[in-house]
């Protein structure tokens, strides 16, 4: 008998069908992977499950009895715990205190402190989470505060647990211990519901694997029947190229960016950029790897204005661009994607005719003189949806309504679409699923094409090794190899990218938790 | 001169001050700890001030009166609650639509029960606890004197008061409830995945606030003043949000933070002598709590942190 079977589970928002009788059923013991597109309804379902949406229809099942949940304190009860895609811990609050919130030990309503941290201890050591109970939330890294969560459902005595997307914030690394104790949970008898979009993921954790698409279940198989190909045009719909292959050789014509000996230092005050030069040509993509953290953060932003160097020059199309600020790097031919699309790329209470015009706001024709020009603005929102395929009801929606696919083809439809005479896209698909990132990288492919310089930041082997015509490796603030794309494979970008002394890391070991991951 | 202005009874006067915004800036504070600011204290506290003393006038108990000043401040603040936690609206505005129903209502009850705008009639005050002999003279006497004024000479809420701050304080960081509160005002959604009601904590926050701003009016009118008038709280509903604020969102910190406005208060009024050897005009005097607010505001305290929800209501789902 299933731990967990869902039967024809229906749940409409306004204007979308979000699930669409949705049928599935979890043996104890299993680990299910829940695949799909961002959108796909997978997050709907299992808040559902857990008592945080109440279905419009269908029913829930729990060891074979119909279970009306119809909030999370019912589903806790019945042995459900889930840890949701954006967390939900206190962040000034202890580990302990956010463990144990909600089922407290203790009398007359005062906490037993002691009995909580022992209990929270017990379970870190039972299940291989180590964890410091006193630390404050706040002060840990996103791997830990994860443990958290996944110490939080066990605490209160889940037996399905529900994981929502948990490695979108993790590191390769992370991913990897996060993997290993899903397995030691399994084999103390839980039963697990992974969420992902990530196929590597699917291929390398589940036993089985449901597939949704636009609300509905489309699909379901295991690892030993089918590859990520599969995976991805069950997930997508269509066939979807997952590694493009350029068709044209890149055609070097005038320098467009030149970087002579630059020097950043990072907010910590640390130099984070220690003496870089290189140049990148029109009509070639280059791409600086590296390990998250290497620097190549304070180098996009001092290309792009963001952030002023400590020494060195920047040319763009030989004018020098070192010290000026984003609004000059723009009008000098310069786009950028930024890496992040939320903080830095738009503006999510603006509307998309808003975001897309941002940047040239001042300038004709979308402006005239103090005044900005509604009609151009519209007519060119317009023509940059269809282009760019952004899927939206109409271009006055805000940007936060938007998922994260779209919100990207929003950036990307007003970098590209301004015809800049450099591109830099910093991690221009994380976040994003196979369909759109397949959509991204053939616009930046596109870019090269018509002649542009791109300069590409990606943390993704496969992204970097598909795109390139030239890799740069970038090792604690240094370049310390470039390779052409002919000679540029997974080993031995991995080990440049880690410093070139150590071992070799297996081109498996690298690849699988690193691509889709954001180290 | 000094010697007039630096009295004994000048510290029991910051006490005695420091008590009614006390009450409503720990009233405030575990209203924000929910997540739900309280703008509305200075009308709760009004409220309370107006029932409390007509329920002395229609008793003669002024015991009563204060139950009657606590209820009808968590009745009223229960507007607060329905709009901002189940209409969802927008808090600041509930709070000023309080403020602004609170001095109505007061008024126009005044006319229809009393016949009269301005003041009520006096009523029976709660005393002082303690009333004890002062020895003979000499510096023990002196010594005795500052002691029994600044420690004995109070009231009931004086007293309370001070147990309030310490049994809040102790209650926020070592229960249930506490716990709970807490991560209410930090991320409510947090709270509502580990299957406890948001609404119901942050009502029960929003109630207890309006009682303990309901109790500080009971304290002006049933311990202070001895009788109710019009727009009588002048603002200490304010004050004591910034007491909330500088005592950084605890019980203790609320208090200290009122006793340095109550001093500010008690130390104007002491200034007032000064009128008499200096012209200085007295409304100069009269500002200086305020002007306290303001600079504490503004420079001190601008690192504090507030709860990361506060203000924003909860949508389940
Ligand atoms: N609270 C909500 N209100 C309205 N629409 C929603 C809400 N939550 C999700 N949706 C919509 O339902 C669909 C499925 O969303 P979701 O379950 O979050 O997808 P996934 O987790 O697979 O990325 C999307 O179209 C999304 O925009
Ligand atoms: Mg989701």
């Amino acid at each position: 008998m299933p731990v967990l079977e869902l039967r024809e589970v229906t749940k409409a928002f306004p204007g979308v069908l979000a699930n669409d009788r949705v049928s599935l059923v979890l043996e104890k013991g299993e680990i299910v992977a829940l695949l799909g597109e961002n959108g796909a309804g997978k997050s709907t379902v299992m808040n559902v499950v857990y008592g945080l949406l109440s279905p419009d229809g269908g029913e829930v099942l729990m060891d074979g009895r119909p279970a009306r949940i119809k909030s999370p304190r019912q589903a806790i009860d019945l042995g459900i715990g889930m840890v949701h895609q954006h967390f939900m811990l206190v962040e000034p609050l202890t580990v302990t205190e956010n463990i144990v919130l909600g089922r407290e030990p203790g009398r007359f309503g005062a906490i037993d402190f002691a009995t909580a941290r022992r209990r929270v201890e017990e379970l870190s050591l039972r299940y291989g989470l180590k964890v410091d109970p006193d630390a404050r939330i706040i002060d840990l890294p996103v791997g830990m505060q994860q443990r958290v969560e996944i110490l939080k459902a066990l605490y209160q005595g889940a037996r399905v647990l529900i994981l929502d997307e948990p490695t979108a914030v993790l590191t390769p690394q992370e991913v990897r211990e996060l993997f290993s104790v899903i397995r030691s949970l399994v084999d103390e008898g839980l039963s697990v519901v992974f969420i992902t979009h990530k196929l590597e993921e699917v291929m390398a954790v589940a036993d089985r694997i449901i597939v949704m698409r636009a609300g509905r279940v489309v699909g379901e198989t295991s690892p030993e029947k089918t590859d990520d190909v599969g995976l991805a045009r069950l997930m997508v719909g269509r066939d979807v190229v997952l590694r493009i292959e350029k068709t044209t050789k890149p055609t070097c014509g005038d320098t467009v960016l030149h970087v002579e000996d630059l020097r950043v230092r990072s907010d910590r005050g640390l130099e984070a950029v220690a003496g870089v030069t290189f140049s990148v040509c029109g009509g070639e993509i280059v791409a600086v790897a590296g390990v998250s953290g290497n620097g190549q953060t304070e180098l996009v932003e001092s290309i792009v204005g963001l952030r002023r160097p400590l020494a060195g020059t920047i040319l763009l199309k030989g004018v020098d661009i070192t010290r000026a600020d984003a609004r000059t790097s723009i009008e000098a031919g310069l786009s950028h994607i930024p890496e992040d699309r939320h903080r830095r790329g738009l503006i999510l209470q603006f509307d998309l005719a808003e975001n897309l015009v941002l940047g040239d706001h001042r300038v004709p024709p979308y402006a005239k003189g103090p005044l900005m020009r509604p009609g151009q603005v519209g007519a060119m929102a317009a023509t940059r949806i269809a282009d760019y395929d952004i899927r939206t009801p109409s271009a006055g929606v805000l940007a936060g309504n938007l998922s994260g696919g779209n919100q990207q083809k929003l950036v990307v439809a007003r970098e590209i679409g301004r015809d800049p005479e450099l591109l830099v896209a910093a991690q221009p698909t994380r976040g994003l699923d196979v369909g759109a990132i397949e959509f991204v990288h053939r616009q930046i492919l596109a870019a090269r094409e018509s002649g542009k310089a791109v300069l590409l930041v990606s943390l993704e082997l496969e992204e970097v090794l598909s795109l390139a015509d030239r890799v740069l490796v970038m090792y604690e603030g240094r370049i310390v190899k470039e390779l052409a794309s002919g000679e540029a494979d997974a080993e031995t970008l991995g080990y440049y990218m880690t410093g070139g002394g150590g071992e070799k890391l297996s081109a498996q070991e690298l690849q699988a938790p690193t691509h889709g991951g954001n180290a | 001169m000094l010697g007039d202005i630096i009295t004994p009874d000048l510290f029991a006067s910051a006490l005695r001050m420091a008590t009614p915004l006390a009450l409503a800036a720990i009233g405030g504070t575990i209203c924000e700890r929910a997540g739900v600011v309280n703008i509305a204290l200075e009308g709760i506290m009004l409220t309370g001030a107006f029932f409390g003393t007509a329920m002395v006038l229609l008793t003669g108990s002024p015991w009563l009166g204060v139950i009657a000043a606590v209820a009808s401040g968590a009745g009223i603040s229960a507007v607060h609650a329905f709009a901002s936690i189940n209409l969802r609206s927008n808090q600041v505005i509930s709070g000023t639509a309080i403020n602004l129903l609170a001095l109505g209502l007061t008024g126009f009850l005044m006319e229809l029960w009393y016949g009269h705008p301005g003041t009520t009639d006096p009523i029976k005050v709660l005393r002082p606890i303690f009333n004890f002999e002062s020895p003979g003279g000499g510096a023990i006497a002196e010594a005795w004197r500052w002691f029994d004024s600044i420690v004995f000479s109070h009231t009931p809420i004086v007293y309370l008061t001070i147990l309030i701050a310490i049994v809040a304080q102790v209650a926020i960081h070592r229960t249930k409830w506490g716990l709970r509160l807490r991560a209410l005002g930090e991320h409510p959604r947090a709270v509502d995945t580990v299957g406890v009601s948001v609404y119901r904590g942050r009502w029960v926050a929003v109630l207890m606030s309006g009682a303990l701003a309901g109790l500080a009016g009971a304290n002006l009118t049933i311990e202070q003043v001895g009788s109710f008038t019009e727009n009588m709280t002048n603002g200490r509903g304010f004050i004591a949000l910034a007491a909330n604020i500088f005592g950084r969102w605890t019980p203790v910190g609320s208090y200290l933070a009122s006793l340095l406005f109550g001093f500010a208060d008690a130390l104007q009024i002491k200034l007032q002598i000064l009128r008499g050897v200096v012209s200085i005009p007295p409304q100069l005097f009269l500002m200086l709590p305020y002007l306290l607010t303001v600079i504490v505001l503004a420079g001190v305290i601008g690192r504090a942190v507030a709860p990361a929800a506060v203000g924003e209501p909860y949508e389940k789902g």
